[in-house]
């Protein structure tokens, strides 16, 4: 728990897969395009490298750098949104993945962070989120992604 | 509205929880590629629950106001609860019992599923509320239900669900429950 009462999204989800082939589909930019939605990740994967991740047109989506990584376990990111405004000028969050084998699965856990009171940018992750993690645990356990599914505006 | 107002009545995402109203609240979604009727069903039919809810038979006529009971082989059943509202294949609620020795001092607590179809998908929500201020039984299903979600996901799009990551030695509450009941 976050007893500051900032804002947090965490998300846990157990897959049938190995750390190795989580790692390598979080962090593929053509894997990460079969269950992230046609979005990609561009990054060297090193502490200090800077990270954009890239919509199905090639523009970029949000962007930030490498805060800490140890693969195939854990990485933190900071992460801004760049094509909405108003999440754009919350400036940036910082993000969590924690990789724990436990037997024939993994334990994923996302943590998605603002240092600020209130957050519309948390609120768009704990929407989105769940969808994609969704989408890689089939991925990874089926061979194929879901569907974007874009709630009414 | 008050500071103190705005306070008391924010809503604070915290993991798949939420403090409402200094209440806590479990949240969670997940898709799943299957038809409704089969997720449905995973709720309600002992012969799935047990397939992905690590042994448990959840048996009940599912109507408005009837027993539900969740046994497993070595394990007596016991009373879990109360079916509230069940609207095939929309939405289910019963009443969530603690039935392990060092939590039966809680009031029972409420489980919701919502189940929304979606192209090739179901959006499924499960809402666990009614919790007093630092309920030990909110930690543990914090806990729990991202593990049992999984593995009904993996049940309905592989087949086959998780295997518990735990074995039933490591869980004394078990068998506290199961010295209860005996």
């Amino acid at each position: 728990m976050n007893p500051t009462g900032k804002p947090e999204f965490v998300y846990v989800i157990y897959i049938r897969t190995t750390a190795e082939k989580l790692w390598h589909a979080l962090t593929d930019p053509e894997l990460n395009r079969q269950f992230w939605f046609g979005y990609a990740q561009e990054c060297g994967w090193k502490a200090g490298s800077p990270w954009r991740m890239l919509k199905p047109d090639g523009s970029v989506a949000d962007s930030g750098e490498v805060v800490e990584i140890d693969p195939p376990r854990r990485l933190v990111l900071s992460w801004r949104n760049e094509f909405r405004p108003e999440l754009h000028a919350e400036g940036y969050s910082r993000m969590t993945w924690l990789i724990e084998p436990q037997g024939e699965m993994v334990r994923f856990t996302v943590i998605h962070e603002m240092d600020r009171p209130q957050s519309k940018f948390i609120e768009a992750v704990s929407q989105g989120w769940p969808q994609v993690l969704s989408s890689l645990k089939s991925l990874l356990e089926t061979g194929e992604s879901l569907r974007r599914w874009q709630p009414a505006a | 509205m008050s500071k103190l107002d705005a306070k008391a009545t924010a809503t604070r995402t915290i993991a798949t929880t939420r403090i409402e109203n200094g209440k806590p609240k479990f949240v969670y979604v997940i898709y799943i590629a299957a038809p409704i009727e089969k997720v449905w069903q995973a709720l309600t039919d002992p012969k799935m629950t047990e397939q992905y809810w690590f042994g448990y038979r959840l048996k009940s006529d599912w109507k408005v106001g009837s027993h539900y009971v969740s046994e497993k082989d070595g394990v007596p059943p016991f009373d879990k609860g109360i079916v509230l509202e069940c609207d095939p294949p929309r939405r289910l609620s019963y009443t969530w019992h603690p039935e392990h020795r060092d939590v039966l001092n809680e009031p029972h607590s409420r489980v919701t599923f919502e189940l929304v179809p979606l192209e090739n998908q179901v959006q499924l929500t499960i809402i666990h509320d009614e919790f007093e201020t630092g309920s030990k039984v909110f930690e543990r299903i914090s806990g729990g239900w991202p593990r049992v979600l999984s593995s009904l996901k993996s049940l309905l799009e592989t087949g086959h669900g998780l295997a518990p990551s735990w074995n039933d030695a490591d869980k004394p509450w078990l068998r506290q429950a199961a010295g209860r009941c005996a």
